[in-house]
């Protein structure tokens, strides 16, 4: 044990010496992050406003009632509601270039005139939304008057039949009694704790697990440039088992990756607002998220004649796994068989276990750690076995 | 001066690096089939001497010329007369022998079957013909620094520089190598060779230069180089009887120096012994002792060396 | 002509490295895949959707869902995975329709479903877009609920008369009318923007990544090897810069045609596209030389390229469309373009949405010449000094 710390004290000065290891563990992920939260703040934090303009140029009953419930919606979902005069007048408000400063109206409303009669009196009868291109405000407004539609055609049944049953009554004031029946089902919001991870936070974490890969790799990767060198037979040659030399690489790796994990979390805390949430959680995945590359970047090593050979082949699964893993971006929204297969990378069950996390306590996080060490305990056994075999000078 | 002509003429290199003056004033002449040897310790400047005769170092002052042709970073007619064999390796591991001579061949404008036949011929000689195809990553050390040196050779240079050739190379390949520069040397080639073993230096070189700390402190052939620091031949006796005795024998003997009795033996320091050898081991027999072995030694460059700088070679 | 050799050798060299054939060939194209199939869909936002029980009414719920305009259904298996899906934000709300949906409706009981969500704002379309789906489907219920609180008649009835009423009565319709011209960016198809996108940041990642070949060259000795040939550093440093040019130019080339064959992705005029394809290449290996130039190792030069070629990107909108910066940003706008990616996304952009022609595209091609000037003036000075000195 006493040479595997001598041999890891040894390679550790040497990666302080050469500053690869600084460069790709340290001021990469943190200059990316840098990057990405300015990019991705600005639009985060940009609050959901709209503006709607309605034409009523019905003037009936009905059509007073949903001006009416469209002011109330505007007042609970901060949409700005505009009566104006005309469609012609509309169309103007919400016909301005899309993300321009021009004033104008996301959407529209348009009451036709004999809407009221026509709801009335069973006719067909129709609302028009004019849809601008911004995007989200038009959406919310179709939908709104897609609801309001589907309420007037249930009232309108509900009060014609009524009325076959032999009971009149204004239709008007029958209608409001029927819109006051509950419908039989209830829609009741189940709140469901966010745990989303914040641009920031995602950005930050993503980063710092993607780079992780490649600089744990340098720790694994001078197993064999020893071999290269020739200092490998010399310390083979030593009176120690070999086991001490794999030991010795393992332990570097894994104080090389721990250190630039610690640099990163508080970095980007300190640096950037990245909330990474509580720290024993933190760092239980990030051990399990090291245990995990060790594993994997040893295998690649394993089968690799050359460092050179090693350090190509360990960025390739770096990379196609950090893609996977929704590090860079989140592949669990994109559904179907990428969301799943997502989880066959170590990338997926840290970037889970941090949301978990931000959401729970440290207990939380326990599932993807199992992951991470699974991760870990079997491909680095893989490694081991084969590097039994291939150790040699 | 040579009667030859001189191939390369380098006057008062001189070459900085902040406060440190790496070479201070280096000047010498090679002619045409003649071989000079820079011989001194790691550190003395011969790299740096090399690189500026090559143009691959922007030198403080001085000038060189080579065939006559001035020499700078961005000269080209005269880098056509030159082969230079780096002390590192200088090749691409990731291509084969072939594919390496053939690339700088046509760097020195080579090409078709001229350049075909010669890298063929080049191959021959550095004894890489079956290996031609294979990558220089799978070639052994020795393999990797003849390959460097037939770089050096591939476009014929009426000069050729090697820098420490032999550093770090088997004794098989190491003796491969010298012997093909004696050969080139007698085709007419002149060369310049750095190193700092003395027996290299001797066996090659017509005319060495010792430098050190940036100066050559002497210059001129072996023999020129031991009388011009007074050097004398060693004679070491073993011998039985009365030793004391023999050595005052040899009193009268003007070209016999500091003559003493040491290990059970004689020793002494004479002019010339191929001259006086007879004359010495008579007188010594004549005062009663039995000599049973003679061993002589002749001044070499690492006496020399050590008598200018008063340091080793190899330090 | 020895520029040539020296490019050659370079290239020579590249193949024979089998990984950057996956580097250059293959993954971009992989990206672009996994890219336009996940994301260059419907932004629609999603709503999941747990049935627990399997009957009719429940079935035509879902079926009245996926009808709704504006939003995308997804399936899920059980209650606990959509909640976890919905907390985790990749859905943005999670519908959960009970066992008894179907025996409580028949039977005239209320029944709860349940939207998951993690904030109300959030929710506010879909939760319209469910509200209007449950209106429709429960119309006859709550009808004969209605004629029950009347008075007119017991539930049973209300039931029999509501459907027959239903049939005679049209539904009241919303008719959306589009206004003003869509823009260009959201027009672009499924693959387009991110092939764009992704075109650039891989010509320009992969040419600083391949700049650790020229330190390479320098650490060799091979590089003063090179000087000490009659051979002009200037003739060294394009032959090097060639060799880099000719490699981003054939993975570019590479990356447009592939996604033209494979996504049939529009790449507008051939003559403009290609115009801006080499200008790109001219910049990606300028900046690779400088880069190489720069470093003497090239383990610290791949992990500065990732930075470089990620950030840049990132910074210069390959990542976020130009124009949602112009919107949320527009410092952030302005900083874009400092990178040379906004300027080579703009020249598409006068192709592709613009449907310009190369004469369009020149101003754009002019700066990033400049671009490649100042890079490649930079590193030629930068490496004449490292190497004879």
């Amino acid at each position: 044990m006493r040479q595997a710390w001598t041999i890891a004290s040894k390679d550790l000065r040497l990666r302080v010496r050469d500053r690869s290891a600084f460069i790709v563990g340290i001021i990469a992920p943190l200059g990316l992050a840098a990057i990405f939260s300015s990019i991705f703040t600005p639009i985060e934090n940009f609050d959901f406003t709209a503006t709607y303009a309605v034409v009523d140029e019905d003037g009936g009953q009905v059509a007073a009632q949903f001006v009416q419930l469209l002011e109330q919606f505007g007042q609970t979902a901060g949409v700005e509601i505009e009566a104006v005069g005309s469609r012609a007048e509309a169309v103007d408000l919400v016909d301005v270039e899309p993300f321009s400063s021009e004033e104008g109206a996301d959407a529209a409303f348009v009451i036709p005139p004999g809407f009221s009669q026509a709801v009335e009196s069973d006719q067909p009868a129709g609302l028009e939304v004019l849809s601008g291109q911004g995007g989200i405000g038009a959406g919310v407004a179709v939908s709104f008057a897609e609801q309001f539609a589907s309420e007037l055609t249930y009232a309108r049944v509900a009060v014609a039949s009524v009325e076959n049953l032999g009971g009149t009554d204004d239709r008007f004031a029958a209608g409001l009694r029927a819109l006051a029946i509950p419908p039989p089902v209830n829609l009741v919001d189940l709140e469901a704790t966010n745990k989303e991870l914040a641009g920031k936070t995602f950005y930050a974490a993503g980063l710092a697990i993607f780079f992780l890969f490649f600089t744990v790799q340098f720790g694994v990767n001078s197993l064999l440039e020893e071999r290269q060198a020739g200092t490998l037979g010399r310390l083979m040659a030593a009176p120690m088992r070999r086991s001490s030399i794999i030991a010795g690489k393992a332990i570097m790796a894994f104080i090389l990756g721990l250190i630039s994990m610690v640099v990163l979390v508080v970095a980007t805390t300190l640096l950037f607002g990245a909330d990474w949430g509580n720290p024993l959680g933190v760092l239980l995945l990030v051990v399990g998220g090291i245990i995990s590359a060790l594993g994997i970047m040893a295998v690649v090593a394993a089968f690799a004649r050359t460092p050179e050979q090693a350090g190509n082949y360990s960025s390739m699964v770096a990379v196609i796994l950090g893609f996977l893993g929704g590090t860079f971006f989140p592949v669990g929204q994109a559904g179907g068989i990428l969301a799943d297969l997502r989880f066959i990378t170590p990338h997926a069950w840290f970037m889970q276990g941090l949301g978990d996390l931000s959401a729970g306590n440290v207990a939380d996080v326990l599932p993807a750690v199992g992951a991470l060490l699974l991760f870990g305990l079997v491909t680095g056994s893989i490694a081991l076995l084969v590097m039994r075999k291939g150790l040699r000078a | 001066m040579d009667s030859r002509a001189s191939v390369l003429e380098c006057r008062d290199l001189k070459k900085s690096y902040g406060d440190n003056a790496a070479v201070k004033g280096v000047g010498f002449h090679i002619a045409e089939g003649e071989t000079y040897g820079l011989l001194g310790p790691n550190g003395a400047g011969k790299t740096t001497t090399i690189s500026m005769v090559t143009g691959l170092l922007e030198r403080d002052s001085g000038e060189v010329f080579v065939n006559g042709l001035p020499l700078t970073t961005t000269s080209i007619d005269a880098k056509r007369e030159i082969g230079l064999v780096p002390q590192d390796l200088a090749i691409y591991p990731d291509l084969t022998a072939r594919e390496n001579l053939i690339f700088f061949g046509k760097l020195y404008e080579m090409s078709g079957s001229d350049l075909k036949k010669r890298v063929d011929e080049v191959l021959e000689i550095i004894g890489l013909t079956d290996r031609a195809g294979d990558r220089t990553e799978e070639y052994s050390g020795g393999m990797k620094r003849r390959l460097n040196i037939g770089l050096g050779l591939l476009h014929q240079p009426r000069l050729l520089l090697l820098d420490e050739p032999t550093v770090g190379v088997d004794p098989q390949s190491r003796n491969a190598i010298l012997e093909s520069v004696e050969q080139l040397s007698g085709e007419g080639m002149a060369v310049l060779y750095t190193t700092h073993y003395m027996e290299e230096a001797e066996r090659l070189c017509d005319r060495v230069g010792i430098i050190d700390l940036g100066e050559i402190k002497a210059e001129g052939t072996r023999r020129e180089l031991v009388q011009l620091v007074g050097q004398h031949d060693r004679i070491r006796l073993q011998a039985t009887g009365p030793c004391a005795a023999g050595v005052e024998a040899l009193a009268s003997l003007a070209a016999v120096r500091e003559a003493g009795v040491r290990d059970g033996g004689i020793e002494m320091l004479v002019d010339n012994a191929d001259r006086w050898l007879a004359e010495i081991l008579g007188k010594v027999s004549g005062a009663g002792v039995g000599i049973s072995s003679v061993d002589v030694e002749e001044p070499n460059l690492e006496s020399v060396f050590l008598h200018l700088t008063g340091r080793a070679l190899r330090d | 002509m020895k520029a040539f050799t020296i490019a050659g050798i370079n290239l020579r060299r590249f193949v024979r490295d089998r990984s950057n054939v996956f580097w250059v060939l293959v993954f971009p194209i992989l990206l672009i895949l996994v890219l336009g199939a996940a994301f260059g869909g419907s932004s629609d936002p999603r709503l999941g959707v747990y049935e627990a029980g399997d009957g009719e009414l429940s079935g035509g719920l879902v079926l009245l869902l996926e009808e709704q305009s504006g939003m995308q259904v997804v399936g899920f298996e059980s209650r606990d995975d959509l909640v976890a899906t919905v907390e985790r934000g990749e859905v943005e709300a999670g519908l959960i329709i009970p066992a008894d949906y179907d025996a409580g409706l028949q039977a005239g009981r209320s029944v709860v479903v349940e939207l998951a969500i993690r904030s109300a704002e959030d929710a506010q379309g879909i939760r319209g877009n469910v509200q209007s789906a449950l209106t429709q489907q429960s119309g006859v219920l709550r009808a004969a609920a209605f004629v029950q609180a009347e008075g007119a008649g017991t539930f049973a009835d209300g039931l029999d008369v509501a459907a027959a009423t239903g049939e005679n009565i049209p539904d009241v319709t919303v008719t959306v009318s589009s206004v003003g011209e869509q823009i260009g960016y959201f027009q672009l198809g499924r693959f387009d923007a991110s092939a764009q996108a992704e075109l650039l940041l891989f010509m320009f990642l992969t040419s600083l990544t391949a700049s650790a070949a020229l330190i390479q060259t320098r650490r060799l000795g091979v590089a003063r090897r090179m000087v000490a040939t009659p051979t002009p550093v200037r003739t060294i440093l394009i032959g090097e810069g060639l060799g880099r040019f000719v490699i981003a130019l054939l993975q570019g080339v590479f990356i447009m045609v592939g996604t033209l064959v494979l996504f049939n992705v529009d790449w507008g005029d051939p003559i403009g596209a290609s115009a801006i394809l080499i200008v790109f290449a001219l910049v990606g290996s300028g900046a690779a030389m400088l880069m190489g130039s720069l470093f003497s190792n090239d383990q610290q030069a791949g992990g500065l390229g990732v930075l470089f070629g990620l950030g840049l990107a990132a910074l210069g909108g390959c990542m976020i469309p130009l124009i949602i910066f112009e919107y949320f940003a527009p410092t952030l706008f302005n900083i874009a373009h400092i990178t040379p990616h906004a300027w080579g996304l703009e020249a598409f952009d006068a192709l592709v949405i613009e449907k310009g022609t190369v004469v369009d595209t020149l101003p754009f091609l002019g700066i990033l010449l400049g671009y490649a000037a100042v890079f490649y003036l930079l590193a030629i000075w930068r490496l004449r000094k490292v190497l004879t000195s």
